[in-house]
């Protein structure tokens, strides 16, 4: 099983009685709060410890975006990834992801994410994710076409990579008279391609039919496995073989020298679990955004709120991984076998989880926990 | 003679459709909350006029129309409905994003229409303040702001006052999505209604309530400015619901305007 590293980039830098004063953090609390002082610093500390990872010996570094929110500043995920193909030298670049039904243009960022590949030499794993409702109304895309629009602008990228240009594209969303990238993959037929899920069987089935990887972020073990299953119907449809190679989760991990700093660490990360997380549903689920089938699912994947679960039951069901190098090599080998994932995302620093803490988990996965598990 | 319900088949679309009364033919079209149908008001205007009242496509139990992309799409095809429909020049009102329909109608095909009734009108973009966006707003927060006093609204308890069957949830949803289809952007406006509705000579109504919290009175004054031959009456106590909170004194003032008991 391969391990990623990974971090939100959260600017978690202001009083929490200020961002319980508003609905919510994401989209409503001011950006005044933001301290591009701090925000610089922290920008830099990340990289470093992406860079520290990647040292370490983690098979992939995990990047992602979000918008007009304090737990996640990273705003661009094409960039990011630039920057870690420049500094880093061996470990995959997981892109999870661009955010496609929000990208007005396909085309540039079928460019920016080949230019990612060629600098890295051949390491970026493309993610493609369909993004929250907030980044809906960040970006003011139509909610209703977000499948639509995100099927349609990975059917470009995809014709961007492998046909050759110059050609025209005249799609419902997507019209470009000219198509003639001057940047293409290192990567053939083109890097390989993930997906994540939380709740709509429908992107399961698309990414089954496909062969992308797919992961399931922070559910249940028993959603996670009928999400898979979702996943196999569509591998099934296109005569596709599953392994574990087409299958990841995604949890938040910590590992420290005694049990007790590692679970004060992991402390950290119930800060993503709630307060991050609280909105009203038309925030995160703007009308139209999911089918019927996926809110149905929505109901019935979320048994108990995350918001809602102590410290303590979060780390009982594995949302949350925290203790010594040998605690953490066990828990992540049993959720190797309860889901047969290939692939095992880390939320790996978070909150206010500080620089030394998180270099010194990074430092005992790369000597202890890695070697334990890679042969699984 | 109670209303009757038929369906109305336009460009491959079943258009649900309630039909009632005498008169002179009155198209009706709905806002964003669906097709009430015949109302208090309306009861009130069938007694001088035919009314149609057709439940817009994607919403209620009209057939699906998922292509569309606008309110232009949606008054260019009522207008093929009411050539379908056989309605020759027939007033037209419409409320909220039914009265955007309305007004960007008449902007197409002015001669295809007698008079016309606007009513809180979406379309225009406000010149100092917002539409509120009904999108981002819960369900009870948008309730909460569509009426000046939902205590003095005779239809409360029959329209509002109970929780929705399954039925009518999905409905909802599907209003909903149907709505935010056509509107999303630019958000409930078109920048170039304005440019043509000095075309529009048709004799106009425009009835906004005083108290409307959705769009501000102020695009009443912008619709009055830019139709040639258009009033605009202001309701006192009154939010984004005229027909629904003042049924009898809008009943009234459509039927005067229109002229009612002096027209066959």
């Amino acid at each position: 099983m391969k391990l990623y590293y990974f971090s939100e980039m959260p600017h978690h830098e202001f009083p929490d009685a200020e961002g319980e004063k508003y609905p919510s953090l994401r989209l409503e609390f001011p950006n005044r709060f933001f301290d591009p002082a701090i925000a610089s610093a922290n920008y830099r500390r990340y990289l470093d410890e992406y860079e520290a990872a990647d040292q370490a010996g983690f098979d992939g570094l995990m990047i992602n975006e979000h918008h007009s929110t304090p737990s996640c500043v990273n705003v661009g995920v094409n960039m990011t990834a630039a920057i870690l193909a420049r500094i880093t030298r061996r470990a995959k670049i997981l892109l999870l992801g661009n955010i496609l039904p929000i990208e007005d243009n396909p085309v540039r960022m079928a460019e920016q994410i080949a230019m990612a590949d060629c600098i890295s030499g051949g390491r970026v794993l493309s993610g493609f994710v369909r993004g929250v409702g907030v980044e809906t109304w960040w970006a003011n895309t139509n909610p209703v076409h977000n499948r639509e629009r995100f099927e349609e602008c990975h059917d470009l990228i995809l014709k961007c990579w492998t046909a050759p240009g110059p050609f025209r594209w005249e799609g419902r969303h997507y019209h470009f008279r000219h198509v003639n990238p001057w940047c293409l993959p290192l990567q053939k037929p083109h890097p390989p391609i993930w997906t994540p899920g939380t709740a709509s069987p429908e992107t399961a089935i698309w990414a089954g039919e496909r062969g992308y990887t797919y992961v399931p972020f922070l559910v249940p073990f028993d959603i996670a496995r009928e999400l898979f299953d979702y996943y196999r119907e569509g591998a099934a449809r296109a005569g596709r073989t599953v392994t574990p190679d087409n299958l990841g989760f995604l949890i938040c991990a910590v590992a420290a020298d005694t049990r007790a700093r590692a679970l004060e660490a992991g402390r950290h990360f119930v800060w993503r679990m709630g307060p991050t997380l609280r909105a009203p549903a038309e925030f995160m689920s703007p009308v139209g955004m999911r089918s019927r089938a996926a809110s149905q699912f929505a109901l019935r994947s979320r048994p108990r709120a995350l918001s809602s679960m102590s410290y303590e039951e979060l780390v009982e069901e594995h949302f949350i991984i925290a203790g010594t190098p040998d605690e953490v090599a066990d828990r992540f080998a049993h959720v190797q076998r309860e889901l047969g994932i290939g692939h095992l995302l880390l939320e790996a620093q978070e909150s206010r989880m500080d620089h030394p803490t998180t270099m010194r988990s990074i430092e005992l996965m790369g000597a202890k926990v890695i070697p334990a598990i890679s042969s699984l | 003679m109670p209303a009757r319900e038929e369906t109305v088949r336009v460009g491959g679309i079943d258009v649900h459709t309630w039909i009632g009364g005498r008169g002179a033919p009155l198209l009706v079209l709905h806002g964003a909350g669906g097709n009430r149908g015949f109302t208090r008001w309306v009861e009130r205007a069938a007694e001088h006029f035919t009314v149609w009242a057709p439940t817009h496509p994607g919403f209620g139990r009209s057939g699906d129309a998922d292509w569309m992309e606008g309110i232009d799409d949606l008054a260019r095809f009522y207008l093929w409905f009411m050539d379908a429909a056989g309605l020759a020049r027939p007033h037209v009102l419409g409320h909220s994003i039914g009265g955007w329909t309305a007004a960007e109608m008449a902007s197409m095909s002015p001669a295809s229409i007698d008079r016309l009734v606007l009513v809180a009108p979406a379309g225009l973009k406000p010149e100092t303040g917002e539409v509120l966006d009904v999108f981002y707003c819960s369900p009870r927060e948008l309730r909460d702001a569509m009426v000046h006093d939902p205590k003095r609204i005779p239809e409360w308890d029959e329209l509002f006052g109970r929780p929705p069957t399954p039925a009518e949830a999905e409905i909802a949803t599907r209003n909903r999505e149907m709505a935010a289809r056509l509107t999303w952007k630019p958000y409930m406006h078109n920048p170039r209604l304005a440019h043509f509705l000095p075309r529009v000579a048709n004799p106009a109504l425009i009835v906004w309530g005083r108290g409307d919290r959705l769009v501000p009175v102020e695009c009443g004054e912008q619709y009055r400015r830019l139709l040639p031959n258009a009033t605009l009456s202001v309701l006192e106590d009154c939010g984004h619901l005229p027909p629904i909170e003042h049924p009898e004194r809008f009943a009234r003032l459509v039927v005067d305007f229109l002229g009612g008991a002096g027209r066959p």
